[in-house]
């Protein structure tokens, strides 16, 4: 994603104060392991977090840490506390916008200082590009001397440590996966409660959503509240801004009408390629995704156009739409608002071939271009950062605090009670969907390629002709397969 | 042959020997000018021969002219200079019309002038961000002043930024409001230093007050207006932040102004070549209008 300002929602004030983060931890508890847990780790090297002076062996050491303001980073820059008592060491983090964070880290890998020691690696714009830039981590928790990463990487969830951590290879990993904003199906339950029985006997299916809704009855039910709702301006609205947030909105369709970015298009997302080949935007499924899309913004609210993923939330928690696909992590947001309880989250309907929720997370690695220990040093964090306290730390915490990446944390007792309202975690109560949507058949993976960043362009401005210009399907994804092929070195 | 090294060697005497005392003065501030300016032009021009790519570590390939070839080439690249063309010409226009004739308004103010041009020249002192903001907040659909205002009466009952004329003349507006009044205060300083008995000579003469300004009063002034033209035009020219912040240059590419184009390609594409490329073309189209404005100073003897 980009993605996601409104995130920083309010929470219950229920957060974790120092005392129980500390106690929960283990840092507490002196001489033990932190974060090793020694014999619960699935995957990881047994035997490297043992002994307290690992966590203390770089005190004194400053990091810089260079994020997105998202909430994860929002909740970690307000705990930092225990990080500092059980390391001693100091992390200085920046929160900015994507781009900015981009250029910053492009130019620090250009100059070679590594300023920057911890690095907020969206995967699309930072790992694929510059991944040469980051260290390689296996090293890291594979190393005696250095805490192993608790639970082992398999608790993670396997399709978002591909997407978020791996670059071309299996083996290597550059990045821990660190958030997951998902793309799913926000609707008003109050009206498809109270409009149910006349929807379904005009449009002749049952129109609440669920896993099997396709895009098709999507459109329909979005024209039937144009039609006849007064609660709602209209049916649907879209984040279909010229931006990258429109490229997130329209692959969701692409994939579940069978098109693709490119040939292997599951596996470019996933790992990623130097070379994807050929683009295969002008192929006829993608063209018919195209065409659908089309019709499907020109029934939306026409604010749609200038939207981005922000301004589609403040519309629906308006009350302005019925439905929008949106980032999972709004829930939050729309819980607290005047809408909250009234809302319902599903999958993304189903298209043709298949079902497809944009993930849009991203991950955190360590800058190799930084002095060996602070390599090193930074590694503490990472493990600390994304060790499933910490996550539990920031779904609960005031501070908004995104959403787990690790198995263990969804385990939780609290966590799987947060998962129906009343809510001290509003997010989790998307938790059924994004699970299903973080299912290998069924995320949405956009190509992880070094020039991604130019084709996001190329992609959004000519879909962007397309919905605001008049410009054809067929001519849009024409044009963009040629500039993408010029862009990536195929034509 | 002996001639020949008495002229090489009083050559290089003259080379090695002390500069003169202005010289030295001047050497710290040229050294400064050239460590800011001159080596970080002379890089970007060396830059735009060469594919520079940040990835795995800044890295520089002779590519001869193709930036330049691309610049003159790339159909997305003279769209942007097409959209900065009409953007150019509406936002500096509109301004220099809208700043003169409010600056002539309030010349005219007897009671309540400071109050006026105080709340009048509120604007500038807003970052052209907030700007933006604010403008992308007042034409929002959703919740916007003006879009519902707009709508209700209908005199556009489309989305403002959603459409690419829309769009184009909202990021325009937003633009004029912002920096009409600087223009206003330069003329209203020109308007103050005008010689009072001029003015009142032609009033005892009969002259009405169109004959008066016609006249007498452009006359006066067209100094600073032309040197109002000439900041707002350098203005102009690398305008970014309302249009970034309120459409990205969109939708359909409407609002792509050149500036725009060249961040993109430099910061979200990191083809830093070609943006280099892109940079000095903009900079070469810059020395073309304020030579432009600064003959005409001349011509009216107002500038050496």
């Amino acid at each position: 994603m980009g993605k996601k300002g409104e995130r920083k929602a309010m929470r219950p004030s229920n957060g974790l104060t120092r005392r129980e983060f500390l106690t929960i931890t283990g840092a507490g508890l002196a001489g033990a392991s932190l974060l090793g847990i020694s014999g619960c780790g699935q995957e990881g090297p047994s035997g490297g977090a043992a002994g307290g002076d690992v966590w203390k062996q770089f005190k004194g050491t400053t990091l810089q840490f260079i994020s997105e303001n998202t909430p994860p980073t929002a909740a970690i820059a307000a705990n930092l506390k225990p990080f500092k008592e059980l390391t001693g060491i100091d992390v200085k983090i920046t929160q900015i916008e994507l781009g900015a964070l981009v250029e910053k880290v492009a130019l620090d890998f250009g100059a070679g200082e590594g300023q920057y020691q911890i690095i907020y690696a969206d995967p699309y714009q930072v790992l694929a590009p510059y991944y040469q830039g980051l260290a390689e981590l296996n090293a890291f928790n594979e190393d005696d001397s250095l805490p192993s990463i608790p639970k082992g990487t398999g608790d993670f969830i396997p399709t978002q440590l591909d997407a978020a951590g791996k670059f071309e290879s299996e083996e290597e990993l550059y990045a821990l996966a660190y958030d997951a904003p998902t793309m799913i199906w926000m609707y008003r339950k109050d009206l498809f409660e109270k409009y149910g029985p006349q929807m379904e006997q005009d449009l002749g299916f049952d129109p609440k959503p669920s896993d099997s809704s396709t895009w098709d009855q999507y459109y329909q039910i979005a024209e039937w509240f144009n039609d006849n709702a007064n609660e709602v301006k209209y049916g649907t609205g879209h984040q279909a801004k010229q931006y990258d947030s429109l490229m997130c909105d329209f692959s969701n369709i692409l994939w579940a009408y069978g098109g693709d970015y490119f040939e292997n298009g599951v596996e470019v997302g996933r790992l990623g390629s130097e070379d994807p080949g050929p683009a295969q935007l002008d192929q006829p499924k993608a063209l018919e995704a195209a065409e659908f899309y089309n019709k499907l913004l020109s029934i939306a609210h026409p604010g749609s156009t200038t939207w981005d993923w922000n301004g589609v939330d403040e519309a629906f928690r308006a009350g302005e739409l019925a439905m929008t696909p949106n980032w999972h992590e709004f829930a939050a947001g729309i819980e607290t608002s005047d809408l909250g309880g009234k809302v319902g989250y599903t999958r993304l309907p189903t298209g043709p071939a298949r079902v497809a929720d944009m993930y849009g997370g991203t991950g955190i690695g360590i800058n190799s271009g930084a002095p060996e220990d602070e390599q090193r040093a930074a590694w503490l964090f990472l493990v600390w950062a994304t060790s499933p306290q910490t996550q539990r730390m920031g779904l609960f915490s005031e501070e908004g605090g995104g959403t787990p990446t690790r198995q263990s944390v969804y385990d939780m007792p609290e966590v799987q009670k947060a998962k129906t309202r009343p809510s001290d975690a509003p997010n989790m109560l998307t938790a059924d969907a994004v699970f299903k949507a973080w299912e290998s058949q069924n995320i949405g993976l956009r190509p992880k390629i070094q020039q991604w960043n130019e084709c996001d362009t190329i992609i959004f401005t000519e879909l962007s002709k397309m919905l605001a210009a008049d410009k054809s399907p067929e001519q849009a994804m024409q044009d963009a397969k040629e500039s993408f092929d010029r862009a990536t070195g195929a034509a | 042959m002996s001639v020949a090294r008495t002229d090489k060697d009083r050559g290089l005497n003259r080379l090695l020997r002390m500069p003169s005392f202005g010289v030295r003065m001047m050497l710290p501030a040229l050294l400064l000018l050239a460590a800011l300016s001159i080596f970080p032009f002379l890089f970007i021009v060396w830059m735009s021969f060469n594919e520079v790519s940040p990835i795995g570590g800044l890295s520089f390939e002779w590519v001869g002219l193709e930036n330049w070839v691309n610049l003159f080439a790339d159909p997305a690249v003279r769209s942007s200079w097409m959209i900065s063309a009409i953007y150019f010409v509406a936002t500096v226009g509109l301004e220099m019309f809208l700043g003169i004739a409010v600056a002539l308004l309030i010349h005219e103010v007897v009671w309540g002038k400071n109050l006026a041009l105080s709340l009048f020249l509120m604007p500038i002192f807003i970052a052209p961000v907030m700007v933006g903001l604010l403008g992308r907040f007042l034409v929002d659909p959703t919740y916007g002043l003006y879009a519902w205002v707009l709508n209700a009466t209908g005199i556009f009952t489309k989305n403002i930024l959603g459409s690419g004329e829309s769009a184009l003349v909202a990021v325009i507006l937003m633009d004029v409001w912002e920096w009409t009044p600087l223009v206003t205060i330069i003329v209203l300083a020109g308007l103050s230093s005008m010689p009072d008995e001029v003015i009142q000579a032609a009033r005892v003469d009969g002259a009405s007050y169109w004959q008066r300004l016609r006249y007498i009063v452009m006359p006066l002034i067209s100094g600073v207006v032309i040197v109002a033209l000439l900041v707002r035009s350098m203005d102009a020219i690398r305008f970014f932040d309302i249009i970034f912040i309120t459409t990205n240059g969109g939708p359909a590419d409407a609002t792509k102004i050149i500036p725009i184009r060249l961040y993109e390609t430099a910061f979200r594409f990191f083809d830093l070549g070609y943006a280099a490329a892109i940079g000095l073309g903009m900079l070469a189209f810059s020395i073309v209008i304020a030579n432009l404005f600064l003959r005409i100073l001349k011509a009216q003897g107002l500038a050496r």
